[in-house]
């Protein structure tokens, strides 16, 4: 039986991808992404590779999200401000509780860094320095950031160039990336919670 | 409707000739678009001066109406300057709506400040049972999404429709500018495609096109949506984020208004970039819009109830198909 192309290419992905070093997902603590033993990009295709196990190690960070919300009362449209409010917090310290040991790297791991500053460096090279100065407008200043630290609620959120965002591998809804003065943040979006960082990668003027 | 105009006619002649007197850089652009009575008359000092209301009646019974807020979450005094005004604008043109663009909570986001910097400045329109629909700015929390008062639906980005009987239906999309996602493209590509013959109007926080000295227009975001509005036909865009009142020149059909001042103002902001064709940065404003058939009716406003720019423009026709 043949196979149409995509499938062919859906296999040996799929096959390198399982021919490659996956200890990392299989040692860490059920939905609790670590930084230890990435898988190696010996592969043909090594950022493909390191995409795979990023979007893995997100994948397996939702199942902990979705587990955690269930810890916490839902949101519905017509919930009250205070009922909102509340809820935010309890899900974000929920989130922290149930994660005490993230680090820095445990979905930025050291073979993807790589590909993503490539991508970052490519979509800011096409930008003039007014663009480039034009993102710091509403960037807020002197943000303590760091993983399992709430993004500071009464701080505006820098607008995520919609180029660069194209150009990133797409994330479930829960989770977004943003920019906070060099760094890039991967951001829990309902729980307000930082659960990564890359730092000094985005190249604006300090 | 002939005396409404010549009405109209006459405040601009009046206004135009105090804007002549004013010098140039503070004189509003008064170039006349594709509108059969377009009557652009903003001026530095027509938004001055005591309170009042020039509001103009809607043009027909059978139109949709509704307000447009820009950037309002302070739960200041200019907040609840132009809460009041609108209000009043209401007595004379009875919008059935609001939009809000975006920015509708600034700061902290307890319980109280959802009272504070929205409930209560628009109380009496809540009261009227007057809905408003909210698009999120980058000040402003997703978990916003849930509130009902906000009539998002628990979503990011969505589409609601009015029609009445008589009149083309209206097709809104309030899109998250804040972070533009494939999955969000996607969805702004397929609810453009099906919603026919209706008018489509979006709206969003950061604007395609501006004059802002602060922000300027989001080029970025423009090279990702303005295809798919092009393809669509989407008729007008309402955005923020820039605190003053912008009506472009249109921009390949489309027809971009600003109108992020509704409590925050960005004084003298607005640059010379030759895309503005109204420009209103001396004090906070707001929009009524009409839509009565194939014609789009717009007024901006100032905090103190002066018109600060009005006219209106026939739906462009939809994009020929390959």
């Amino acid at each position: 039986m043949a196979y149409p192309p995509t499938v062919m290419v859906a296999l040996v992905v799929g096959f390198v991808a399982c021919a490659s070093p996956q200890e990392s997902a299989a040692q860490a603590p059920k939905s609790v992404p670590t930084t230890q033993n990435p898988p190696r990009a010996n592969t043909v295709n090594a950022y493909g590779a390191a995409t795979k196990a990023f979007l893995d190690r997100v994948q397996e960070y939702m199942i902990f999200h979705n587990n955690v919300e269930k810890m916490v009362p839902p949101l519905t449209e017509g919930s009250h401000p205070e009922e909102i409010t509340k809820r935010g917090m309890a899900l974000g310290a929920m989130l922290v509780k149930q994660r005490p040991e993230a680090r820095e790297g445990d979905f930025f791991i050291e073979e993807y860094r790589a590909y993503l500053i490539k991508i970052i460096q490519e979509d800011f090279a096409k930008r003039p320095m007014a663009d480039r100065k034009a993102l710091l407008v509403d960037m807020p200043k002197d943000v303590k950031i760091g993983v399992n630290m709430v993004y500071p609620p009464v701080l505006p959120l820098a607008t995520f160039p919609a180029n660069l965002l194209k150009a990133l591998p797409e994330l479930p809804k829960v989770l977004e990336y943003r920019i906070v003065g060099q760094h890039l943040i991967l951001r829990d979006v309902t729980g307000n919670i930082i659960i990564d960082v890359l730092r000094n990668v985005i190249p604006i003027p300090k | 409707m002939a005396s409404k105009y010549r009405t109209i006619q006459c405040a601009a002649i009046l206004l135009l000739t105090a804007a002549c007197a004013m010098p140039s850089q503070n004189r509003p652009q008064s170039r006349d678009v594709t509108s059969a009575s377009s009557t652009p008359i903003a001026s530095r000092a027509g938004a001055m001066g005591t309170a009042s209301n020039d509001t103009l009646p809607p043009t027909s019974q059978t139109s949709i109406r509704f307000a447009v807020l820009g950037d309002t979450g302070t739960g200041e005094r200019r907040q609840y300057d132009v809460a009041a005004q609108l209000w009043k604008s209401h007595e004379t043109f009875p919008f059935e709506f609001v939009i809000l663009v975006g920015d509708n909570l600034y700061g902290s986001e307890r319980a109280q400040d959802y009272a504070r910097k929205f409930e209560v400045p628009y109380k009496p329109i809540l009261d009227a049972n007057i809905p408003f629909y909210a698009a999120l700015g980058n000040h402003d929390d997703t978990n916003q999404i849930f509130y009902k008062d906000f009539n998002m639906g628990g979503q990011r980005f969505y589409t609601f429709k009015k029609d009445k009987r008589g009149s083309p239906g209206v097709r809104f999309f309030a899109l998250d500018s804040n972070y533009m996602t494939r999955e969000q493209l996607n969805w702004v590509d397929k609810e453009l495609a099906a919603s026919g013959s209706d008018w489509k109007i979006a709206f969003f926080h950061h604007p395609l096109y501006s004059s802002g000295g602060r922000h300027g227009s989001e080029v970025d975001l423009r090279e990702q949506l303005e295809p798919l509005f092009l393809t669509h036909g989407l008729n007008a865009v309402f955005a923020g984020h820039e605190h003053f009142y912008e009506r472009l020149k249109p921009q390949k059909g489309i027809y971009y208004f600003t109108a992020g001042g509704s409590a925050k103002l960005r004084q003298g902001n607005i640059r010379k970039t030759g895309m503005t064709e109204v420009g209103f940065d001396a004090d906070n404003s707001y929009m009524l819009v009409e839509i009565a058939g194939d014609i789009m009716h717009f007024q901006a406003l100032s905090r103190a109830g002066r018109l600060v720019d009005s006219g209106s423009f026939t739906r462009q026709p939809p994009p020929s198909q390959p």
